[in-house]
């Protein structure tokens, strides 16, 4: 099989695992004590015929299949639902708001991977001296803080106390320099950053941890492997086989990690969008939660488990397609 | 049966190492005593059990005393601490106070207090209540769960295997937190609790542990005592629960140790955004959403619930580090 159609064949794989997703939330949604109108109107006294007319309205007088059937319908052609509390389309409020969570998620990736692979390989060469220990220690640390304390902790020092950094929104690459005052692009890249520092530090630190520890490990081991044994043998500079031979074996795991924890990321990126006042998608269900605006909430949870799925799929293709090992098909 | 506990599947098989049950389990607890890492974590996790262990029954002293203890807590009786959840009188009240190390600090609140001018240091004391509990609690209830799918699917396998595990993929597609917050929120009918969140976080965790069982039983399932039972006429759900199960259940304990570390660092998220433990419950993520607006006014309110989640969980981590290489042989040198 080819990389085209290995590819196809990953998506179409993807299709029941998002109808599943579309049922399990649209049960949870109609799974709660009293009907969703009720919660719609919470705190808010309404008499039995402005509840009926709602009812109708969102067609909730039908039976639960009906009304499944109804809302996939709607979904296929792009139409996910309508906010009550917002009297929006869901799809508009889901495009207007994932900027910005898809910037914080990409960069907080591009901090983990850029801190954790070097500092893995090097852990991994210099193994049980003492930058292997503090490196080890710092790892532990990583994975034992919540990423909205380390937000908190980040605002506490370099915003409050030290006031170098901002504590709070981003600032959009994609608007253009003069909505923000910026004089020209320089400026305006330099602000971008400036903003997305602390909470992309915040939410890559876990990913960081978790990946610099895989790193480290793959490569202890993939370094005592015979292909790197052989081409010691055969003389091989070691720096050639730190690059050619050792590292791009160790590099599998951590396709697969990356695509995995894509699903930490994104709930974490709930907690740290509340943090920081970001914006974005994780702000927007956090408060379709609290107005239990119920189509919206399974919108957003529809879309985020889709950005996880097809990332999964993404880091599945990138590792069969660096992999020389694998062949693609028998991919189970 | 006899012949279903006697291990005979050793035999058939001399490239695997095998351990039998009961040397293994003695083998890992003299391994984890070597091992420094895991003893560290063990410590760690004992003094949180036991502050845990104590807040439940100082919590629970009327119910467990059958109401004759009902307006006594140890807390009140012993230095340090004050009642966790009552409200101090409008007038003497002393809110905001910073820890007792500060210039303006007092040794009566070693941490201060918060902005309602309850004790800071009994409240983050209490926490582990809340926090250890339900993260124990879910784990657990993940790791039944789990199981059983797990155990069904890979020992039947076929149509039953496919069904489950594209449930379980389905699950699994929904980022945790997200997954918990709908599900508490919806279940709950719109007020949140504690009890929630732990069966919400439990169903969470469903796939993870039941993707290595299953695979565990997947290798178990081919054991020649396994064979040796069926034909002896057990039944399905005896040679599950007897020998599957048992057998396929070690490297599901080092991950259930991890979990439990993930499990309390997602019920901390879940409370610091207000869909856990409720006020004036004390709890750690909880208190961390208060402290969230006084960032400005008092910085030590948001560092020390803070400090108290990290140290539980490195506990946990650190036990779970030490176990899984006392079992892994391949990272010995």
């Amino acid at each position: 099989m080819g990389l085209l159609r290995y590819t196809t064949y990953r998506l179409i794989q993807a299709i029941p695992v998002l109808i599943g997703v579309s049922i399990l939330t649209f049960a949870l949604a109609n799974l709660t004590p009293g009907d969703p109108v009720r919660l719609m109107l919470q705190g808010q006294e309404a008499d039995q015929e402005t509840i009926e007319r709602l009812e109708a309205q969102y067609g909730l007088d039908q039976p639960i299949h009906e009304r499944y059937l109804t809302y996939m319908g709607g979904l296929v052609q792009g139409d996910m639902g309508h906010s009550f509390h917002r009297n929006a389309p869901v799809s508009e409020l889901i495009a207007n708001r994932i900027g910005p969570t898809l910037l914080l998620v990409l960069s907080a990736y591009v901090f983990a991977l850029a801190t954790s692979i070097p500092l893995g390989i090097i852990a991994a060469k210099r193994r049980n001296d003492p930058f292997d220990h503090v490196s080890r220690i710092v790892a532990l640390f990583g994975v034992s803080t919540p990423s909205f304390w380390i937000g908190i902790m980040l605002i506490l020092i370099f915003a409050v106390q030290l006031g170098w950094l901002p504590s709070s929104d981003l600032v959009y690459p994609w608007w253009s320099p003069e909505t923000y005052g910026h004089d020209g692009y320089g400026e305006h890249f330099y602000q971008v950053i400036r903003h997305l520092l602390l909470p992309m530090i915040a939410l890559g630190t876990l990913q960081m941890a978790t990946l610099m520890r895989v790193e480290r490990t793959q490569m202890i081991e993939s370094l005592q492997g015979e292909y790197v044994k052989l081409a010691r043998a055969y003389g091989v500079p070691e720096r050639t086989i730190m690059r050619k031979h050792a590292f791009q074996v160790a590099q599998l795991p951590i396709i697969t990690i990356v695509g995995l924890n894509l699903s930490t990321a994104l709930g974490g990126s709930v907690l740290i969008e509340f943090v920081f006042d970001i914006n974005g998608l994780g702000r927007l269900f956090y408060e379709a939660i609290i107005q239990l605006d119920y189509q919206l909430i399974m919108g957003i949870t529809m879309i985020i488990a889709t950005m996880f799925v097809i990332g999964v799929v993404i880091t599945d293709i990138a590792y069969a397609y660096i992999d020389p090992r694998v062949t693609y098909g028998e991919s189970e | 049966m006899a012949v279903g506990e006697s291990q005979i599947g050793s035999g058939s098989e001399p490239a695997e190492k095998e351990v039998e049950p009961d040397t293994g389990w003695r083998n890992t607890a003299r391994k984890i005593k070597q091992d420094t890492t895991a003893r560290w974590g063990m410590y760690v996790i004992g003094f949180v059990l036991a502050i845990t262990a104590y807040t439940l029954v100082d919590g629970n002293l009327s119910r467990l005393t059958f109401g004759t203890m009902s307006d006594f807590t140890f807390a009140e009786a012993l230095p340090f601490f004050e009642h966790p959840e009552r409200l101090p009188a409008p007038g003497e009240a002393e809110t905001n106070q910073p820890p007792a190390f500060h210039a303006d600090g007092s040794l009566s609140h070693p941490l201060g207090t918060d902005p309602n001018g309850r004790d800071y240091f009994t409240r983050i004391v209490y926490g582990a209540q809340v926090s250890v509990t339900v993260g124990i609690a879910a784990t657990f209830l993940g790791l039944v769960g789990g199981t059983a799918v797990g155990a069904v699917a890979g020992y039947y396998g076929g149509w039953v295997d496919d069904a489950l595990m594209r449930a379980v993929e389905t699950v699994y597609a929904i980022p945790p937190l997200i997954l918990i917050i709908v599900f508490t929120v919806f279940v709950s009918g719109g007020s949140p609790d504690v009890q929630f969140a732990i069966v919400g976080v439990g169903l969470a965790f469903v796939p993870v542990f039941a993707r290595i069982i299953r695979s565990e039983v997947l290798s178990v399932r081919e054991m020649d005592y396994i064979e040796a039972a069926r034909a002896a006429g057990v039944k399905d759900r005896n040679i599950i629960l007897r020998h599957v199960i048992p057998n396929s259940f070690a490297p599901v304990m080092v991950y259930a140790t991890l979990q439990i570390g993930v499990t309390i660092l997602i019920v901390a998220g879940l409370s610091f955004l207000g869909f856990g433990a409720q006020p004036p419950t004390p709890d750690w993520g909880e208190m961390l959403n208060t402290s969230h607006g006084y960032m400005h006014s008092n910085v030590w309110l948001s560092i020390w619930p803070g400090v108290a989640i990290m140290i539980t969980i490195m506990g946990f981590n650190l036990f779970g580090d030490g176990l899984q290489d006392a079992l892994d042989p391949r990272l010995e040198d």
